[in-house]
């Protein structure tokens, strides 16, 4: 055959097709003006060689404040729909156990998770309208270097900022990225990016140990954590599991466009919809397990009054001794076995365990001593690091097509966060600190 | 030269493209065949490049920069 | 029923179309053996239901990227009775890269000519007659975020369907240089009944000579392997 395909048909044949194409454009087609002339305005601004971070870091900060100040009132709402509702139940219910389940199981435990709903579905409204208007591409630009440098590439940087919302999705979105080092990398680092779930710890006992004036800044400094540790374990992991360079990263920026209102809202409901669907499944399930266990046997707890003979303080006392180190109790022991299911139970089971209504559990933990701002501290960098949830590990395994990456996920976590933890505690008693 | 050297709004035209299969093919199919004229939008290095091409806008990272082989239009 | 997959490069506003033509009726899935989302919906035009099968974006249809090989496969496997391509009308040139590749795979293609909106007011002039005459295939202009040219879309494509057999084919040439080896390796792969029974021989041939991963491992089986790779040779 021809000489001329030999060693490069791919080539010629691709510029033979730009040829064809051209030919037809030739007598199809008059540009017109203007096509980049807002695009070159805001890539301007937002390319700029030393602005460029910056205004993405600002975009970032705005996107929380903006999801966290637009949604407090509809939590606010949420949480006195369900406590109402809770007194109600109380009230109207005549048998004590069904009562005490609907009250205590269903609208203090569930409540305290749909609360999260607004906050969940305005971070993901935000972040679909960043990705449909164009920015995300942009974002992921000028993070390239940064991304680079931590031997990955800037699509890996969009995961990264879809799991501030809630990793399943973020993960998820891995599948954008072909190089299969570069998609593993990010898969298992993405469970460090702090999700939307994790906040209502941080919130609760932030809010209890550190009080309103700190609170914001010691959150805010857990998402770093959460960064710095998902940039640290994706060095080593380039190092050891995935060695290489980041595959090339190109990428079509494409011009900026308006978003329009219903592919934004059904973007957001796509990446939302996880939240619903653990809030339902298996959210739910838990927290009906651990009000069954904190009310029974019935009897030596007064239907619940009495916690501290219930199965799941038996059970938080077997726990103890693994956490008594870290100056944490059984409650916090029974929390974290349950918040492997889910982060948002850890906030319920308090709920549940404390027997208060979902605004005085924080008060609790204070005026009864449960942590001092050390140890609370260290559990909110625990609950960050330790495990993603039960629907996160899943999709691990799912999307790695393996079991033994999903449990090398937990495992390494688990592993981290007693490290972390640790040196929290430890660094912290050397200060002075109890 | 590689595609690398040039700075921002300088226009060349491509030579050659390589490297890996995967990587070249891409390229091709993203139009970045030879004589295929490029001008650069965007140079930060070590950052990423913005080049625009056939009327699209391309980011092309470090690696692949110095794997496009090109021309100055202005022939130097 | 008939089956339309859409299909088109990033960010040319597919999705928007997809939900444009499907309302909220959607099906979110997997891909079999991979875990690529899957989306499915319906519409009803004129009393007939039309599936829509939402194919993943992608500028090219190598074996080399799992989206890219999904999309390939579904239309050469399951066949589609149309296959919708979205063109982004402000950028031509590299999304009719895309719209070669499928009439090579001799999907039966409608085109949308997508962001007409943008089209207009950027003073870019598009005549539409004559590039549906030049690649042998309907062209609508449309508007997914407004829905402007959905209605006529769904008409296209209902019509397409019905005169899927009878359609016009154009064959894109490459120039008789890479034609004539085109030529010989498909004359080869013909001799195989069954290969060329299952996918056109033309595009078989194109991607032999390619070196597409995939056709090279299908060629691999043919009983007339040898005559095939000689006539690469």
């Amino acid at each position: 055959m021809g000489e001329l395909l030999r060693d490069d048909a791919e080539l010629i044949l691709a510029e033979r097709r730009y040829q064809a194409i051209a030919d037809i454009l030739e007598s199809t087609l008059t540009k017109g003006e203007g096509k980049w002339t807002y695009t070159d305005m805001f890539d301007h601004v937002f390319l700029h060689k030393a602005l460029g971070i910056p205004i993405f870091l600002a975009m970032l900060w705005a996107v929380f404040q903006f999801t966290f100040s637009l949604s407090e009132p509809f939590m606010v709402m949420i949480g006195m729909i369900f406590g109402w509702l809770g007194g109600l139940a109380e009230e109207l219910i005549a048998n004590p156990h069904l009562a005490s389940f609907v009250a205590g199981g269903i609208f203090d435990g569930l409540g305290s998770v749909l609360v999260f709903v607004p906050p969940i579905f305005m971070l993901f409204l935000a972040l679909s309208l960043l990705e449909d208007s164009g920015y995300m591409a942009r974002a992921a630009f000028v993070m390239d270097r940064i991304m680079y440098k931590l031997g990955l590439h800037g699509r890996s940087f969009i995961p990264m900022m879809i799991g501030f919302g809630c990793n399943i999705p973020a993960i998820m979105a891995t599948r954008s990225i072909d190089n299969e080092k570069d998609r593993m990398i990010t898969i298992l680092v993405n469970p460090l990016i702090s999700c939307g779930a994790r906040l209502p710890v941080y919130v609760l006992i932030a809010g209890a140990v550190f009080g309103a004036k700190y609170a914001g800044t010691v959150i805010f400094s857990m998402y770093l954590l959460g960064m710095v540790l998902a940039i640290v374990m994706a060095l080593v992991f380039r190092k050891t599991l995935f060695k290489g360079k980041p595959s090339p990263f190109v990428l079509e920026l494409p011009a900026y466009v308006v978003p329009t209102a219903k592919t934004t809202i059904l973007h957001m409901w796509e990446r939302g919809k996880w939240f619903l669907v653990r809030a339902g499944t298996i959210i739910f399930g838990t927290v009906i397990v651990i009000w069954f266990l904190s009310v029974h046997p019935w009897a030596a707890t007064a239907g619940g009054e009495m916690i501290g003979n219930s199965y799941i303080a038996s059970l938080g006392h077997f726990l103890e001794p693994i956490v008594r180190p870290f100056g944490w109790d059984w409650m916090a022991a029974v929390a974290l076995l349950f918040g492997f299911l889910a982060k948002e139970v850890v906030v319920g089971t308090y709920g549940i365990l404390l027997g208060v209504e979902e605004g005085a559990v924080g008060a609790s933990l204070v005026s009864l001593g449960l942590f001092t701002p050390l140890t609370g501290l260290a559990f909110m960098a625990f609950i960050l690091i330790y495990v993603p949830c039960v629907a996160t590990i899943g999709v691990v395994a799912k999307e790695t097509n393996s079991y033994r990456w999903a449990a090398f996920v937990v495992v390494y976590l688990v592993a981290l966060a007693f490290i972390v933890s640790g040196l929290i505690i430890g660094i912290g008693r050397l200060l002075g600190f109890s | 030269m590689p595609l690398a050297f040039l700075s921002e709004g300088e226009e060349c035209d491509i030579v050659e493209v390589r490297g890996g299969r995967g990587l070249v093919q891409h390229l091709f199919d993203m139009g970045f065949t030879p004589s295929t004229r490029v001008r650069v939008l965007k140079s930060n290095p070590p950052g990423p490049m913005l080049v625009e091409i056939r009327d699209s806008r391309v980011a092309l990272g470090k690696g692949i920069t110095i794997k496009i082989i090109v021309n100055r239009s202005d022939g130097r | 029923m008939i089956t339309v997959a859409i299909i088109g490069n990033p960010n040319v506003g597919k999705t928007e179309l997809f939900n444009r033509l499907t309302g909220m009726k959607q099906h979110v899935g997997n891909w079999p053996g991979v875990t690529v989302e899957k989306k499915t919906g319906t519409f009803t035009y004129r009393g007939e239901e039309i599936r829509v099968v939402d194919l993943p974006g992608t500028y090219s249809l190598t074996a080399q990227a799992a989206d890219e090989l999904i999309a390939r496969n579904y239309i050469v496997d399951e066949k589609p009775d149309v296959v919708v391509d979205i063109v982004d009308g402000t950028n031509l040139e590299r999304n009719l890269y895309l719209t070669l590749l499928l009439l090579e795979l001799e999907a039966n293609v409608v085109i949308a000519l997508n962001r007409w909106d943008m089209v207009k007011e950027r003073g870019i002039v598009i005549e539409v007659d004559k590039l549906s005459e030049l690649l042998g295939v309907p062209v609508v202009p449309t508007v997914a975020p407004t829905g402007e040219g959905a209605e006529v879309l769904k008409e296209v494509v209902m019509k397409a369907a019905k005169e899927k057999e009878v359609r016009r084919k154009i064959v894109m040439g490459y120039g008789e240089d890479v034609e004539r080896p085109i030529g010989v390796v498909e004359d080869a792969v013909r001799k195989d009944a069954s290969l060329s029974g299952r996918y056109p021989p033309r595009w078989l041939a194109i991607k032999v000579l390619e070196r597409d991963g995939q056709v090279l491992k299908l060629v691999e089986e043919s009983p007339h392997r040898a005559e095939i790779m000689a006539a690469v040779k």
